[in-house]
């Protein structure tokens, strides 16, 4: 129940050992695994709004430049997003197969997901590499730096409006685009690379065998984030790489 | 997700474990059927539909996003509160897009019309 | 005799072991996880803030008196005089409101208080409160870098695109612009993960027996409020976090020459900032019922009323926030819808006051230190609640806007009412978090000082902002000397009474008489315990009583406190054996 005063008058009568993970204040596992879930759905409740903003800003500017949006959008690699898509939604479920692995105590499982899950965050951030490598190669950035040439624009674009020029589109506002983009992309890219270190953190404490059917919370916690930095990505990639 | 299926998550858990475990067959078909909508908004988006494009991108990325929440994040088996918490953000998050994307277009002719008179030489 | 939960040390005993002497080094603090000590920290860097932006009101307030001379032969500090008034009132706004009002009451009263309330030993996640208190001083450490760098003086809202060109110091302020950035994002987590520690511990560590029902008012308050903290607090996060990047990088989101959009920056800033005033004034609402009901001797009316009130006022302080808009640059469709929510926020805030007042009615009122805050509370936030009403109507507020009629406004409820509750707040629970009593009668005169300098520093205010002086301004026609010199006779008395209790609160620390475990007669379970709490809070189980049951306690003048009656405790039934 909810005093840790109760446990005061009864520890050696009526309660079990206390386990050594159970914390001071808290009467059992139960109630502590469902207080630490429930501290991080509210994280990730705040999560949502955090990225809220970003997604505001992308409404608002697509909203009242469809025109430009629609140019700016071939300039995205329809295949790496799609790429990255399938990348992540494997390492979803290599995350959501170690909970069960740790859940039934089955340690190499639980170990082979943690390291895959942490592999896929990994060619997520090459291929993101890729990507941005070659929009800072060929001038495709934000504000009033965009600056690409007309041969470096995207074939495709070129392809459905031969007219089409670097110049025009600089004066269009493209930058807009790529500033709502690498925002985006790098505030989305910042939490995979936060969720890469939480993986190796649960790799090594699984190593020393830290967790067990009622001791997982870590490894359960950390995949609810992996599944909404997931959930982001499935709004980006159709955001940002789809619709024209 | 059926009713055989569920009975099949409790296959193999061990006695006192905290929560539900799901079992594989669930995370392949999940992960199977997220592919699938995958491929899928891919193709509305290859079609010219105009508007729909946009409402359909957005459709089945919610969609997906419920199949990663009920499954993978185990909502169907957990506490309602915490899928208040995640619908209650989802609503503060549509509001806050809505109005605000509301109100910038309707000011932003005035935007329009102050980059014009920028752009005009200057007439005395 | 030894009535609920308290022991009464013999006297030839060895001090009792209790949280702030059971461990005595400073390490110990540093790393403690303790919700009372974390409390304890929080206060002192709370009021430190409190000290720091009261300087800076006393410093403008000071310039004000004559105006500022126009002109750069007047210098102070390296600025003009000019300049100094507009970093004196940025920085002002900026620490109090980021510093001092939004975690004044939750980190420091809350923290100490909410785990106490529910019969619980600490907070559901006491790491995560270490890691906020670690953030509210890394936050302050940022503000105090842009103080020792040149300051700023671009208003504490940042409005691009004036605070990105570094207002009238230009770019010599780039440096400290990227300081307050960051030390309003760090605030920000600091604030989330408070709230988010508190909704968690309501719902997991309520005691079996105790529904939401029956929790202190305090608590449902607290509840609203980090609902605010969580589902708001990260909207100002990324706003900063996309300001400091168009600040570094000219990413041209907010900046227009960039091709962004300065007004989305009103909208980001005020949908977490207008929330944000009920971040402020919830949970001094919450101590406000704690007073009134404890310091009338009368079980609160309308319990329900107000409790569901606190959640009316947190859900629709999401749909406001464009009534700061009106002015600039927003639509007139949008600004008509927002008017119109606007006036709802005042329905529940009023049934608020209407059951405080109702409380009292008919009540044995005790005018301790507390109720008499609890009395200026009701005054003052009466006041700044109608003339609130003003503002949300579009036609009055662009006459208004940017007036002092607007500064005199949020001043009455955030300092008016705000602060008399934190002040209030801290008297109420000072014996049981330092188990010392304060000076009555000095309290007394404290909130007196208080009451009437805050009433001389605002009243005129009003009455200037209605006859056209703008806020902002470092110098002032003639015709608005007379309210202006009030104005700071009023701070200074001000200042003065808050002075008067810091020296009277320190000194009590080390001379005061030591407090009885129940020196009110309050009801709530925190008051079963001993003063000051021993480190597990309780050091018996705490019999269950409602929150607001006085009739269950009797005076004892040998010890000058209150104690439950003996067939409470004979038939009452104890938390631990609810279930």
């Amino acid at each position: 129940m909810g005093t840790g005063v109760a446990e005061h008058e009864t520890k050696h009568e009526t309660l079990p050992a206390r386990p050594p993970e159970l914390a001071m204040h808290f009467d059992n596992m139960h109630q502590q695994f469902h207080s630490g879930k429930l501290g991080m759905w509210l994280f990730l409740g705040q999560e949502l709004l955090f990225f809220c903003g970003l997604f505001t800003a992308y409404a608002v500017y697509r909203g009242n430049h469809q025109e430009m949006f629609h140019y700016a959008h071939y300039f995205l690699d329809t295949k790496m997003g799609a790429a990255n898509t399938v990348v992540l939604l494997v390492s979803s479920m290599t995350a959501a197969w170690s909970v069960r692995c740790a859940m039934l105590e089955q340690r190499k499982g639980l170990l082979i997901t943690l390291a895959l899950t942490f592999l896929c965050a990994g060619a997520f951030m090459v291929v993101k590499y890729f990507e941005y490598a070659h929009k800072l190669h060929i001038g495709a950035v934000w504000g009033n730096g965009f600056h690409v040439q007309t041969a470096d624009l995207p074939p495709e674009l070129l392809a459905k409006y031969p007219e089409m020029t670097g110049e025009k589109l600089k004066d269009m506002g493209v930058g807009s685009f790529f500033a709502v983009y690498f925002c985006m992309t790098g505030l989305h890219g910042l939490h995979v690379l936060v969720g890469m270190g939480l993986y190796v953190w649960l790799f090594i404490r699984a190593l020393k065998g830290h967790f067990s059917r009622r001791w997982y919370g870590a490894v359960d916690n950390v995949a609810l984030y992996w599944h909404i930095v997931d959930i982001i990505w499935i709004f980006l990639f159709p955001l940002l790489y789809l619709i024209g | 997700m059926s009713e055989a299926t569920h009975e099949h998550d409790h296959h193999g858990q061990l006695p006192g474990t905290i929560g539900h475990v799901s079992s594989w067959q669930t995370l392949v078909k999940v992960l199977v059927t997220l592919l699938i909508l995958t491929v899928v908004t891919v193709a509305i988006a290859q079609a010219d539909l105009g508007r729909l494009n946009v409402v359909g991108a957005i459709g089945v990325a919610c969609v997906k996003a419920g199949v990663v929440a009920l499954w993978f994040m185990h909502l169907r088996y957990d506490k309602r509160f915490n899928f208040f918490i995640l619908v209650g953000s989802f609503a503060l998050v549509a509001w806050m897009i809505g109005y605000i994307l509301f109100d910038t277009m309707l000011y932003q002719h005035n935007v329009q019309d102050y980059k014009r008179d920028r752009q005009a030489p200057a007439t005395p | 005799m030894a009535g609920g939960g308290v022991v009464k040390p013999a006297a030839h005993d060895k001090p009792r072991k209790h949280y702030l002497n059971h461990v005595k080094t400073f390490a110990s603090w540093l790393v403690t996880l303790d919700h009372k000590r974390i409390a304890m920290m929080y206060l002192a860097a709370v009021s430190f803030s409190l000290l720091l932006g009261g300087v800076f009101a006393i410093a403008l307030r000071t310039v004000l008196w004559n105006g500022a001379p126009a002109g750069p032969d007047s210098r102070i500090l390296g600025a003009t005089m000019e300049q100094f008034y507009n970093k004196m009132f940025t920085l002002h706004g900026a620490v109090m409101v980021f510093l001092f009002i939004i975690p004044g009451i939750p980190a420091a009263l809350g923290n100490f208080i909410l785990p106490m309330q529910l019969g619980a030993k600490d907070l559901a996640l006491p790491r995560v409160n270490l890691l906020s208190w670690y953030l509210y001083v890394m936050g302050l450490c940022f503000f105090i870098a842009v103080l020792v760098f040149r300051g700023l003086d671009t208003g504490w809202t940042l409005y691009p695109p004036y605070s990105m060109g570094g207002g009238s110091e230009g770019q010599r302020v780039w440096l400290s612009l990227i300081f307050a950035y960051m030390a309003v994002f760090i605030l920000g987590f600091s604030s989330i993960l408070t709230g988010l520690n508190f909704i968690v511990t309501i719902h997991k560590l309520r005691p079996p027996g105790m529904g939401m029902y029956d929790m202190p008012l305090f608590l449902w308050a607290l509840y609203a409020t980090s609902l605010i903290q969580v589902l708001a607090t990260p909207v100002i996060g990324i706003t900063l976090g996309l300001s400091l990047i168009e600040h570094m990088f000219h990413v041209g989101i907010f900046l227009p020459e960039y091709g962004g959009d300065p007004v989305l920056y009103q909208h980001f800033f005020w949908f977490y900032s207008h929330p944000a005033v009920y971040i402020m004034i919830l949970p001094a609402m919450g101590v406000q019922s704690e007073i009134m009901g404890t310091f009338t001797r009368k079980h609160i009316f309308g319990y329900k009323a107000i409790a569901w009130s606190s959640i009316a006022i947190a859900v629709i302080g999401f749909l406001v926030w464009g009534h700061h808009m009106f002015v600039s640059g927003q639509s007139p469709t949008a600004g008509i819808i927002f008017s119109f929510l606007t006036f709802l926020v005042a329905i529940p805030s009023a049934i608020k006051v209407f059951n405080w007042v109702a409380t009292m009615y008919k009540g044995s009122i005790d005018l301790k230190t507390p109720m008499i805050y609890g009395l200026n509370f009701i005054y003052l936030f009466g006041i700044g609640g109608l003339t609130g009403l003003f503002l949300a109507s579009i036609s009055t507020n662009v006459h208004l806007h940017d007036t002092y009629f607007v500064i005199a406004h949020f001043h009455m409820v955030m300092v008016g009412s705000t602060v008399n509750a934190f002040l209030g707040g801290v008297h109420y629970w000072w014996p049981k978090m330092t188990g010392r009593m304060y000076n009555e009668t000095l309290g007394r005169v404290g909130a007196l000082l208080v009451f009437v300098g805050f009433n001389l520093a605002f009243m005129p205010q009003f009455v200037a902002g209605t006859r056209g002086m703008p806020r902002r301004y470092a110098n002032y026609l003639d015709e608005f000397t007379v309210f202006n010199q009030a104005s700071t006779i009023g701070a200074y008395i001000l200042g003065s009474g808050i002075g008067l209790q810091v020296i009277y609160l320190i000194h009590s620390l080390f001379k005061g008489r030591k407090a009885p475990s129940n020196p009110w007669g309050a009801a709530s379970l925190e008051w079963q315990s001993e003063s000051p709490p021993d480190f597990h809070n309780f050091t018996k189980p705490p019999i269950v009583t409602g929150a607001y049951d006085y009739e269950n306690w009797e005076y004892e003048s040998e010890e000058a406190g209150w104690h439950l009656k003996q067939e409470v405790i004979d038939t009452g039934k104890t938390l631990s054996k609810v279930h």
